[in-house]
């Protein structure tokens, strides 16, 4: 079953008004498989895996999330979504619940999952992000590496069969940027499908099966991290790797 | 002979301000139902329901109170439709107060960050339990200064209801002022009383701004 396709994007094209923010662009992941989405700022990374599951409307071609095609009905929304667990750059935890709550709500509201056993996977999940002995603390007395693990515990809770991630680490003093990639390349090593927006190039030679170069609402190049890095074919590419690897 | 500010006179505006007291909760309670329902249609998303929401609260705020306590009390009245006074006033209060609480919780419904909605849908929680699990709750911390701040000018607003022949508390501290010749007397007790509602209220509410305030900078 490692050739199970999760998602494929086919002719996807998306604009803001006169605006256009992604250009025909033609993806397909399969079950296993670790993405990572690199490219200038503005180039329609984050708004291309927030098309995945729906926080932002396509207006051209189409997405099939686990064999569900992803229309405006609600009903294909709510089962993509249930599917997909996304990590954003600001956490975006519940300010007025604790760790444990922010782990346990969507399990409970959405899969109707009972309290007992919500806990108990809340707590598995926060164990495998090694933040177990702050369940009962709140978002706000957490430093932001502790933040965005507890955000990825969440997401987990939902057992998601694809993980996005949106600049995970961007928001993220130096020091915890470490312990965040540790907690992906964990989740990375036991299986999971990941798409992963960043420009931790270090992360994406680490675990990354496919390096994607995004410019202008298009892809423009991508391959192995291997080949990406050592080889790149168009001058784009080439010109961004020198940016931002002239900072390491 | 003119009888003096006594216990008698005492009790009279006690029971005015039981009517103040009562009338202000109805009102409150009213408007708190109404103004949540106006502030979600308010922010639904569908341009048809905002618009008119938006026409509603415009209508109501923008037109003086008295005037709307007429339309109730006389206006319907001559539609056949006779209310008691005190029916009448607490739907003119109800519906006015829906429109500013209305608008006061839509701007703190918007004032929670974009993020959390975002979060709570990429879970696949749904609309009413992405409003009542997250969004409400940090709405109404906002929103709890200028809450408070509102109902402290609804009591003291609730004296318009003298206009339709409700003996409040302002309207039976007249009728006693009137009978006994003791105006600065009748008038102060009636003050106090007031402030007494009022005050604590107003204490509360600058207090609860101080402690967002504090929260925000964290």
């Amino acid at each position: 079953m490692q050739d199970q396709i999760l998602i494929e994007m086919q002719g996807v094209q998306k604009w803001y008004g006169g605006y256009q923010a992604i250009r025909d662009v033609n993806l397909t992941v399969r079950k296993g498989e670790k993405i990572v989405l690199c490219g200038p700022s503005g180039s329609g990374k984050s708004t291309l895996i927030r098309c995945i599951n729906r926080l932002e409307a396509i207006q051209q071609g189409s997405i099939v999330v686990n064999g569900h095609r992803l229309d405006d009905s609600i009903k294909a929304i709510d089962v993509v979504r249930q599917d997909v667990g996304m990590v954003f750059q600001s956490f975006n935890l519940f300010p007025h619940m604790t760790v444990l709550q922010n782990c346990m709500l969507a399990p409970i509201r959405a899969r109707r999952i009972g309290k007992i056993e919500a806990e108990a996977t809340a707590r598995r999940y926060l164990e495998r992000v090694r933040i177990g002995d702050q369940a009962e603390k709140y978002p706000a007395q957490l430093s932001g590496g502790q933040q965005q693990r507890v955000a990825i515990a969440r997401a987990l809770c939902m057992q998601p069969k694809v993980m996005l991630f949106d600049e995970p680490t961007s928001a993220l003093d130096p020091e915890m940027v470490k312990e965040v990639l540790d907690t992906m390349i964990g989740l990375a090593n036991d299986g999971m499908t990941m798409i992963c927006v960043t420009h931790e190039m270090g992360f994406a030679r680490q675990v990354a099966d496919r390096v994607i170069f995004m410019a202008e609402g298009q892809i423009i190049e991508e391959g192995a991290p291997e080949a990406f890095f050592r080889n790149p074919q168009h001058a784009r590419t080439r010109q961004f790797l020198g940016e931002i690897l002239a900072h390491h | 002979m003119t009888p003096h500010f006594g216990l008698p006179e005492f009790g009279f505006l006690l029971r005015g301000l039981q009517w103040t007291v009562l009338l202000t909760l109805v009102a409150f309670a009213g408007g708190c139902t109404a103004g949540l329902a106006v502030a979600l249609l308010r922010t639904c998303g569908h341009k048809g329901v905002e618009w008119i929401t938006r026409i509603y609260i415009g209508i109501f705020q923008g037109t003086p109170l008295l005037l709307q306590l007429f339309v109730v009390y006389y206006g319907l009245a001559l539609t056949g439709l006779k209310l008691d006074a005190f029916v009448a006033v607490a739907i003119g209060f109800t519906v006015n107060a829906s429109a500013f609480l209305g608008e006061i919780w839509r701007g703190a419904i918007q004032a929670v960050p974009r993020g959390q909605t975002e979060a709570a849908m990429a879970l696949g929680l749904h609309y009413s339990s992405r409003m009542r699990d997250i969004v409400l709750p940090q709405a109404i911390r906002i929103s709890l200064p200028a809450t408070i701040g509102y109902l402290v000018q609804l009591i003291k607003g609730t004296s318009l209801a003298a206009i339709v022949g409700f003996i409040e508390l302002a309207r039976a501290g007249q009728i006693v002022s009137n009978q006994t010749f003791q105006p600065l007397l009748v008038f102060g007790v009636v003050g106090a009383m007031y402030f007494i509602l009022c005050w604590p209220l107003s204490w509360w509410g600058s207090r609860m701004e101080a402690r967002l305030a504090l929260a925000s900078q964290r």
